[in-house]
């Protein structure tokens, strides 16, 4: 089995259990996003993996080969920092080069990998600076760069675009996938921010209240989420969440019934902004709504509706349409197809007709 | 934007200036002395309007006197090689024992090193003879009291707390990432430790060895209690020279100058780290 | 792009690494460990003779008295003399000093040129050993030729004796321990007061407060952990002084500059009296055991702060 396994991963501290069961794989070749509010146990299930930290309990393996007890330095895995953790005393050259001299490789061996990478990764201008001397993006590529250059089987990113600036986030957000595909190593790339993560995941670990709460593809993360607080995180604006009630078979939503399968008692209805249709007219089955405000994002625009019964509605529409909605209190019409309503227990805030895998 | 007055300002500078003559006086006063002989140094009114004379060091320093008491300008110049010697290896071993104890109570946190840096600075404050004096029979009975290699041994209870809490500091500061991505890019622990550890380290490293040579140098009671009389330091040395030499007064002023000069040099030249040195890490300067 | 795949970096058998990581810390600082071992011993060991009757010149009366050499302690005249001369000393020295070192704080807090000169100046006392200080001062107040000597003569105090006078023993040492420290207690307020906030101050600038208010409604205060740290660092060394009153009088005139160490020093070798100087010491060992306590929560909570700003 090729590949990084992580098996039953638990680590508590004083403070509280950190990491409960933790369980993934990551293929050769396979980047998969570890994605999670800040404080959930993401770093420290990275340190976990490259060994400067031990587990409670479960196994770490790398091609088949058990890693657990194994020292940091004999893992032979490739890192990036979130602070970049470069050595402020040795060049960027050094720094980069810091993994070849461990496995002692001859001066231009070592010489040609350290200017191949760099060039890949457009620093071989700044080689001979010190760390101090190179801005946030030069830093972020080093780190990247030294995590690279001995081809390591397994790559750990630790929110690497965190301290970079947004547009230097967005550039390296297409780069990346690009740059990781041609290592074939298999790569944890660990954020906050969910498009990151859909941006680069092949796959998708959702961490909470550690545990893996949903583990699937972006799109199966986005269109079927595991959970309530899933179905929050992925989303700009943040879905609509709507609490109901299933009687016979069927609850209210916004004003209109709505058949429920395989649901009952408390729910909660989830909808999310571009699914709801708006418009200024009267449609036939519309649901009336008062316009409170329209924030234009980008191509798109943000709707702040209030429903028949006072809830707070966000929809988006395209920013020709949003054109057409005044500034003003509007009374508009909103439609939604029931196929795209999400149902949540209300009690456990998992969905309902959720299949884990 | 203060409103300094500029009456404000000269009394404040005229106050400084006293403030320094106060505390720099006597060290120019014995500094005269020692060029001084001694029909010079016994005129009265003193004067600072001299002939100065070098043979009070030439006598120091070449061992030769004219009059009474030779064999202890010998002795003098023995003096300060002690000093020296005794400082230095002071400092080299608690740099040695101290460093990675240092690295150990920064990185890890274990009870026995709580333990170990607390009675380490808690010993710092006890009462020195209530240690010495059971360690001078206990040298008698070990054959110790003739060596330098007691005496290191027993300095380092000057020196190593020092090292400890000053060096500690530095290493906390040092980010774990940086010593972890060294790590996991496959070099040891050890290497690690050599080549990242220590040079960030390195400023607080000498500044703590510094103010232990510092230390060292000016201890009085270790060396009065522990030390034979041919491997006593300047301290002890002087005392027995004033004592002994009675009239020489300039020479004596000449031992005092040598005696005092490698500190004052070592604290001008380091003067950057003493206020971290001397509230053993607390405050940073 | 085809790229070979990594090279293994040794195989060391992976169980022994989890020891070896394990007993790290307790193998570097195994040294300081032998070291903290090295002051027990003796220690026990004078807790031990502190209960004994034990005299070197007379070995055969040595035995057990147990709490006997403190009891005695009660009734000496002598021992009470020790205390309150070393309580006195510390208490002046550590005043004398704090009022001084923070007079001249305030003086140098500005970062000019002249002070920053003054400020490195000042350093140069507190770095020479108290004992040659001490001889220093012993040459300035020589009665025949000290300059200090001439220099008081001029004001009408023709015959001052300095350490020899049991009128003046207390104020000589007094001077040369204020010589030497004061710089500490400068330094280390002066690195108070350049680290505490401004915005307190500009407010009160702004609000037309008079000087005289902030001095002691705001900067004192805020102050108050670098006094009292200072001072109980300088309380806990001062009432231990050896080096400047052994080198100046070793303990005289008389009795009068007998401070605890000059004591058990002289109970030690001149009278060869082991058993009291232990028990001497003890007492000592208690009252800075009982300081240090007190200084080392302080100077950790320093220490905290100074980390927690950096």
């Amino acid at each position: 089995m090729s590949g990084l396994v992580l098996s039953h991963i638990a680590k508590g501290f004083k403070s509280g259990k950190v990491l409960e069961d933790v369980s993934l794989n990551v293929n050769a070749g396979e980047i998969v996003a570890i994605v999670g509010p800040s404080g959930t146990g993401k770093t420290v299930l990275l340190r976990i993996i490259a060994g400067l930290q031990e587990p409670d309990g479960g196994t770490v393996s790398i091609d088949g080969v058990d890693m657990t007890e194994a020292s940091p330095e004999s893992r032979g895995i490739g890192m990036a920092f979130q602070n970049f953790a470069l050595f402020p005393h040795f060049s960027a050259f050094d720094n980069i080069a810091s993994p070849l001299t461990a496995r002692r490789m001859p001066a231009g061996a070592l010489k040609e990998k350290v200017d191949a990478v760099a060039r890949l990764l457009k620093i071989d201008h700044v080689l001979g600076h010190a760390p101090r001397e190179l801005s946030n993006g030069q830093k972020q590529r080093t780190a990247l760069a030294r995590a690279l250059v001995a081809q390591p089987k397994v790559l750990l990113l630790d929110d690497p675009l965190r301290n970079v600036d947004a547009k230097l986030r967005y550039e390296m957000r297409l780069e990346l996938p690009r740059l990781l595909r041609s290592y074939n190593a298999a790569v944890i790339y660990v954020t906050q921010d969910y498009k990151e993560a859909m941006a680069l995941g092949d796959r998708i670990a959702v961490l909470r209240g550690g545990r893996i709460e949903q583990w699937a593809t972006p799109h199966d993360v986005y269109a079927a989420p595991a959970s309530v607080e899933v179905a929050k995180l992925f989303g700009d604006p943040t879905i609509n969440l709507l609490p109901s009630k299933v009687e016979q078979g069927e609850f209210r939503l916004l004003g209109r019934n709505v058949p429920a399968s395989g649901a009952s008692g408390a729910i909660v209805a989830g909808l999310r902004p571009e699914h709801l249709t708006v418009s200024r007219t009267e449609t036939a089955g519309g649901i009336p709504c008062e316009l409170d405000a329209v924030m234009p994002v980008n191509v798109r625009s943000v709707l702040y509706l209030r429903g028949p019964a006072g809830e707070e509605i966000l929809a988006t529409v395209g920013e020709n349409e949003a054109a057409k909605f005044g500034r003003d209190h509007r009374q508009v019409w909103i439609d939604f197809a029931p196929e795209n309503v999400l149902l949540f227990d209300a009690a456990t805030g998992a969905r309902i007709g959720h299949q884990a895998h | 934007m203060e409103r300094v007055s500029a009456l404000e300002r000269v009394i404040r500078t005229v106050l400084i200036l006293l403030v320094l003559v106060f505390f720099l006086f006597p060290i120019f006063w014995i500094l005269l002395m020692s060029f001084q002989s001694n029909d010079q140094i016994l005129r009265i009114p003193p004067s600072i309007v001299f002939e100065p004379t070098i043979a009070n060091y030439a006598t120091l320093l070449t061992g030769k006197l004219q009059t009474t008491a030779g064999n202890l300008d010998v002795a003098f110049l023995k003096n300060l090689g002690n000093s020296m010697l005794l400082s230095t290896g002071s400092v080299i071993l608690s740099l040695i024992l101290g460093v990675p104890a240092a690295y150990a109570f920064a990185r890890f946190k274990f009870r026995l090193g709580e333990n170990i840096a607390f009675t380490l600075l808690s010993f710092r404050f006890a009462p020195p003879l209530l240690v010495l004096l059971p360690l001078s029979l206990y040298f008698k009975q070990l054959g110790l009291t003739d060596s330098y290699f007691g005496l290191i041994w027993i300095y380092q209870l000057i020196c190593l707390p020092l090292i400890l809490w000053i060096v500690r500091g530095y290493f906390e500061d040092v980010s774990p990432d940086i010593e972890h991505a060294y790590r996991v890019a496959g070099h040891s622990w050890w290497t690690t430790f050599r080549k990242i550890a220590i040079p960030l380290a390195m400023p607080g490293i000498a500044a703590a060895g510094l103010l232990a040579f510092i230390f060292a140098w000016n201890n009085f009671v270790f060396a009065l209690i522990l030390a034979s009389a041919d491997k006593q330091p300047v301290t002890v040395g002087a005392l027995a020279f004033v004592t002994a030499s009675g009239i020489q007064y300039g020479q004596i002023a000449a031992a005092i100058v040598l005696s005092v000069m490698p500190t004052l040099l070592l604290a001008l030249y380091a003067q950057r780290y003493l206020v971290q040195g001397l509230s053993l890490g607390a405050v940073k300067g | 792009m085809s790229l070979a795949s990594v090279s293994e970096t040794g195989s060391i058998p992976i169980r022994k690494r989890r020891f070896a990581r394990r007993a790290l810390p307790y193998l570097l600082s195994l040294p300081a460990l032998l070291v903290c071992i090295g002051i027990l011993v003796p220690f026990v060991t004078a807790a031990y003779y502190s209960l004994m009757r034990f005299r070197l010149n007379l070995p055969a009366l040595k035995g057990f008295i147990w709490f006997d050499n403190y009891i005695n302690f009660l009734s000496d005249s002598a021992f009470w003399n020790t205390v309150s001369i070393s309580l006195v000393y510390a208490f002046v020295t550590v005043a004398v000093e704090l009022v001084l070192g923070l007079g001249i704080a305030l003086l140098l807090v500005k970062p000019s040129r002249l002070n920053n000169l003054a400020s490195i100046l000042l350093l140069l006392p507190l770095m020479t050993a108290p004992a040659l200080a001490a001889l220093m001062w012993k040459l300035m107040t020589n009665p025949n030729f000290g300059i200090l000597s001439y220099l008081v003569g001029l004001i009408g105090f023709t015959d001052f004796r300095w350490a020899s006078d049991p009128r003046t023993a207390l104020l000589t040492v007094t001077l040369v321990d204020v010589w030497v420290y004061t710089p500490f207690i400068m330094i280390l307020l002066l690195a108070g007061l350049r680290s505490l906030p401004k915005q307190p101050f500009e407010a009160a600038a702004l609000d037309g407060v008079p000087r005289s208010f902030v001095f002691f409604r705001i900067t004192l205060p805020m102050l108050m952990p670098y006094i009292i740290t200072a001072s109980l660092f300088r309380l806990l060394d001062s009432i231990q002084q050896f080096d400047i009153v052994y080198s100046l009088t070793q303990g005289g005139p008389g009795d009068k500059l007998m401070v605890f160490q000059v004591q058990a020093y002289l109970e030690f070798f001149q009278y060869t009296n082991v058993g009291r100087s232990a028990a001497l010491m003890m007492v000592l060992w208690a009252i800075t055991y009982f300081l240090s306590n007190i200084f080392i929560k302080q100077w950790l909570k320093l220490r905290e702060r100074a980390r927690g700003v950096s």
